[in-house]
């Protein structure tokens, strides 16, 4: 009973950092109509940031978020605005930018291969480590601590977008453009450069996520794509464009994958997470919690 | 005989009340108009009409037969066919290669399809321009392609939402003639436009919409002089070319 | 001479030198190479029919590959069947899969239809990978299947060299380009293309786009299953972790882009140009420069979709159309004299 308990808290702790990690995944879809295949790439990158950080400056591991949240926004704002947007002016009259998806797809290849002709295969763990294997003990259930502030983190992350859009000018345009970017662009607002912020803000998550990640989770350069394919199980599940759904639907996720295999082989929670989806898509296409856009 | 019967159809959008109730009844053969300012509902009205989405309430009757709720393509091969206030071309394509997808409504065979298209293009004096990509056509040009893709499906009644917007008036006078042409040939015509005196010219009979209710029905020199109609434009900048 | 006849003598020369090409190759490298160029242009020609002509992207077609692969080894390992017959099963099978992904996506954006794709593969690679045996089928897990190199023949499908894997692919090659040039020019090919690229007035225009790109898929997948039980017969080893691969489903809709989608030699060309770059990056650089080829790849994407939306097949084609167009000249000036 015990485990079980654990394994639950355990489940929504690791869920909320998958809803973290998709969480750029949704907004950038959310604005942009594209699926960003190169998020969890971004993510990769993200990870490495926060490694280099901490191994060259012997910052603690959370501390690298001043460093790394920065520039990866950076990182994103320009890589929308230098290599996705002309294919996307190229692409104006379609409505489906698949060419748009699929130079993603080649900005994942060449981030990953790159981290590994310059970093190698290796897998790495930071040293000078404060939060190593650090346990929180409450009425005899072990919580890890650097997941729990995972969890604190995309938390507060999720609410703070929320917030952004919600109450800033910037948010309100970017969501202007989310519901028609035509009628957007003719009040005044430059679509391109929204997009530009919204690619930013994303990767700017996917910063965060790494940052989290990174006390407890090997750096090597495929990382990002276990974390690619859960993010796109995720903003499904939780419906494409929706901020709490990414939550929710990467809670969902950690749930099945840390119960499950109370009751299956390991693997087998994989192929669930996978019928769960296809299953999904079949009875409730805009997701589990019926949320379209929910901003 | 009624070729198109609408009776009592509402369109709701969320809370907005797109089409109100609205009536409309076209004779086989007529040219009916449908007026309205900017946002009364007439391009939500044919959607409706033509399958696009199902009216919120309401009944739609097409040559006596129930239609609510039957899809686009299903209307279209039984000789509905509307075109797009925003054109659609298939852009990357020539020009009679976009006829020919509507010929295929009508015909299976490459050959005969290909035949249809370029008689359409042919009676729109259209077949100069069949090579060129319709991505890169005028918007004049636009306009009459989306008419002879309409026609190459052999319709029976044509929908036609603002087919002369952003035409020059000598342009808008072509496409008059085209409409009456048409007529002649024994196409009922239902349509759309904002362009006043191409309308008065060509309908029969106008409907005169506003927040998606009919304020006023007859004919051309009746509607004009209705004084709701006229309420209703007032201050509105409705054309008088 | 006309330009249609000088079309049709390159493309008799083109055949010519497809047949004799292993004459003059006789290295058993070289063959495997182009035998796999052939598998790839032959993959996604068939890719191009959803992802070309339909105007969707899928990116989980290596399952249908594997499906195919799998149907018609377990079929002919354990139960003798021919792998010829088991080839058709496989891409029923295949076919039925395809529809059952299309079915709800198709009514959605594009975003569900690519991601329901991946979801299917990988999730097809798990199951795979998971399971040992399936009812009376021996399925062998993360280890794969091994077919004995036994009776070589053409029932078997199973032969001692490489010319007779060469040709049969090329055969699959020849048939599907046939296909897809009848398509294009059918009532079907209208269909998928105008519904492609502009739904509402595909729909308005009497086409039922949903069921055009179900036909498509249909036959798409059924098609990819095929190479899937060739794949199996020319390397006699096959394991999910290397036919059921997200990289050959990106490889495939890469090769598309960039020769170009929705052309008829847009896929040959890609795979024509795309193919050996990454057969001899892995060989020159695949110690040194890990990943080299995958790079290169992404990079030529990019510019390619940035200078060349429509890939690489407009700007060649217009370049043979001026030889074509100059020879013709020519020769009415030859003529003339
Ligand atoms: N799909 C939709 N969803 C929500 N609202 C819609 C939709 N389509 C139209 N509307 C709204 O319904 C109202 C009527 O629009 P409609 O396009 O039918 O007007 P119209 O008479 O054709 O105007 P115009 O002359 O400008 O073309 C408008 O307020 C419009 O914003
Ligand atoms: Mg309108």
């Amino acid at each position: 009973m015990i485990y079980m308990i654990e394994d639950t808290i355990n489940g929504i702790l690791m869920g909320s950092i998958y809803g973290l990690t998709a969480l750029g995944l949704t907004i950038i879809f959310g604005v942009l109509k594209v699926i960003n295949f190169a998020h969890g790439s971004l993510l990769m990158v993200g990870m490495y940031a926060a490694y280099w950080a901490v191994a060259l400056t012997g910052l603690h591991p959370y501390l690298t978020l001043v460093l790394v949240v920065p520039v990866m926004f950076v990182f994103g704002y320009y890589l929308q605005d230098i290599v996705i947007q002309p294919i996307f002016r190229a692409e104006k009259n379609v409505r489906e930018p698949i060419t748009v998806i699929i130079v993603t797809t080649g900005v994942w290849y060449i981030l990953d291969n790159l981290t590994l002709l310059v970093f190698g295969p290796h897998y790495r763990t930071i040293q000078v480590n404060p939060l190593r294997g650090r346990m929180l003990e409450i009425g005899g259930l072990m919580i890890s601590v650097p997941k729990l502030w995972g969890f604190v983190s995309a938390m507060v992350a999720a609410a703070a977008v929320y917030v952004f859009l919600q109450r800033t000018r910037m948010g309100r345009a970017i969501r202007a453009t989310s519901l028609d970017r035509d009628a957007a662009s003719l009040m005044g607002i430059n679509p391109y450069k929204v997009y530009n912020v919204a690619f930013g803000i994303g990767t700017a998550t996917a910063g965060i996520a790494a940052v989290t990640l990174v006390p407890f989770y090997n750096v090597f350069p495929t990382v990002g794509v276990l974390f690619d394919i859960k993010g796109f199980i995720i903003v499904v599940l939780g419906g494409l464009g929706s901020i709490g759904g990414a939550i929710l639907g990467g809670i969902i996720i950690g749930l099945i994958e840390s119960v499950g295999p109370q009751f299956m082989t390991a693997t087998w929670t994989e192929a669930i997470v996978y019928g769960l989806f296809l299953l999904v898509l079949f009875v409730k296409p805009a997701g589990l919690f019926g949320v379209k856009y929910d901003w | 005989m009624k070729i198109l019967d609408v009776r009592e159809m509402t369109k709701t959008f969320g809370g907005l009340t797109a089409v109100d109730g609205l009536g409309i009844e076209i004779e086989t053969g007529q040219i009916l108009g449908l007026i309205g300012p900017n946002g009364a509902g007439k391009s939500t009205a044919f959607n409706c009409i033509a399958g696009v989405f199902p009216p919120t309430g309401g009944e739609i009757y097409f040559n006596g037969e129930k239609i609510n709720g039957v899809k686009p393509w299903t209307l279209c091969r039984k000789g509905l066919e509307r075109t797009f206030q925003i054109v659609k071309p298939f852009a990357s394509k020539s020009v009679l290669y976009n006829v020919m997808v509507g010929a295929f409504a009508v015909t299976d065979k490459t050959a005969e399809a290909e035949a249809e298209a370029l008689a359409v293009l042919k009676s729109l004096h259209f077949e100069s321009r069949k090579d060129v990509r319709a991505g890169n056509l005028t918007i004049a040009d636009r306009k009459r392609l989306e008419i002879a893709r309409a026609l190459a499906t052999r319709p029976k009644i044509l929908l036609l939402d603002e087919v002369m917007a952003g035409l020059r008036p000598a342009e808008v006078d072509e496409m008059v003639a085209i409409i009456k042409e048409l007529r002649d040939r024994g196409i009922t015509i239902f349509v759309i436009e904002h362009i006043m005196r191409a309308i008065m010219a060509l309908s029969d009979r106008i409907v005169v919409i506003h927040f998606g209710r009919k304020i006023a029905e007859g004919t051309p020199d009746a509607v004009a002089s209705d004084e709701n109609v006229i309420k209703a434009y007032l201050g509105e900048e409705y054309v008088v070319s | 001479m006309k330009p249609e006849k000088i079309n049709r003598i390159a493309l008799v020369l083109l055949s010519a030198a497809a047949l004799g090409l292993p004459l003059v190759v006789r290295s058993a490298t070289y063959l495997h190479i182009l035998v796999l160029l052939y598998f790839y242009a032959y993959l996604t020609t068939c890719w191009n029919l959803v992802g070309g002509f339909a105007g969707v992207l899928p990116l989980g077609h290596a399952a249908f590959v594997g499906i195919g692969a799998y149907t018609s080894t377990i079929l002919s390992l354990q139960y003798g069947v021919s792998p010829w017959l088991g080839m058709i099963v496989g891409g029923l099978l295949a076919a039925g899969v395809g529809i059952l992904i299309g079915l709800p996506t198709f009514k959605l954006r594009g975003a569900y239809f690519a991601l329901a794709t991946i979801a299917f593969s990988e999730g097809l690679r798990v199951m795979v990978e998971n399971i040992d045996r399936l009812g009376p089928f021996t399925i062998n897990g993360p280890r794969g299947l091994q077919i004995p190199p036994l009776d070589t023949g053409l029932t078997n499908f199973m032969f001692a060299g490489k010319e007779p894997y060469y040709y049969s692919i090329l055969v699959m090659l020849a048939g599907v380009l046939f296909l897809t040039y009848r398509i294009s020019r059918s009532k079907l090919g209208y269909a998928l293309n105008a519904g492609g690229e502009e739904p509402e007035a595909a729909m308005a225009l009497g086409i039922d786009v949903a069921r055009t790109k179900l036909i498509a898929m249909a036959l798409s997948s059924f098609l990819t299953a095929l190479a899937g039980t060739f794949y199996a017969q020319f390397t006699l080893y096959i394991h999910p972790k290397s036919i059921i691969s997200l990289d050959l489903s990106f490889e495939i809709a890469f090769i598309a882009l960039i020769g170009g989608r929705g052309s008829i030699a847009g896929p040959v060309l890609g795979a024509l140009l795309l193919r050996p770059v990454s057969d001899f990056s892995r060989i020159y650089f695949g110690d040194t420069l890990p990943g080299m080829h995958l790079i290169i790849f992404g990079v030529v994407l990019i510019l390619v979709m940035n200078f060349q939306p429509r890939g690489l097949q407009e700007p060649l084609t217009r370049l043979y159309q001026k030889v074509v167009n100059r020879l013709f000249h020519w020769g009415a000036l030859e003529a003339a004299r």
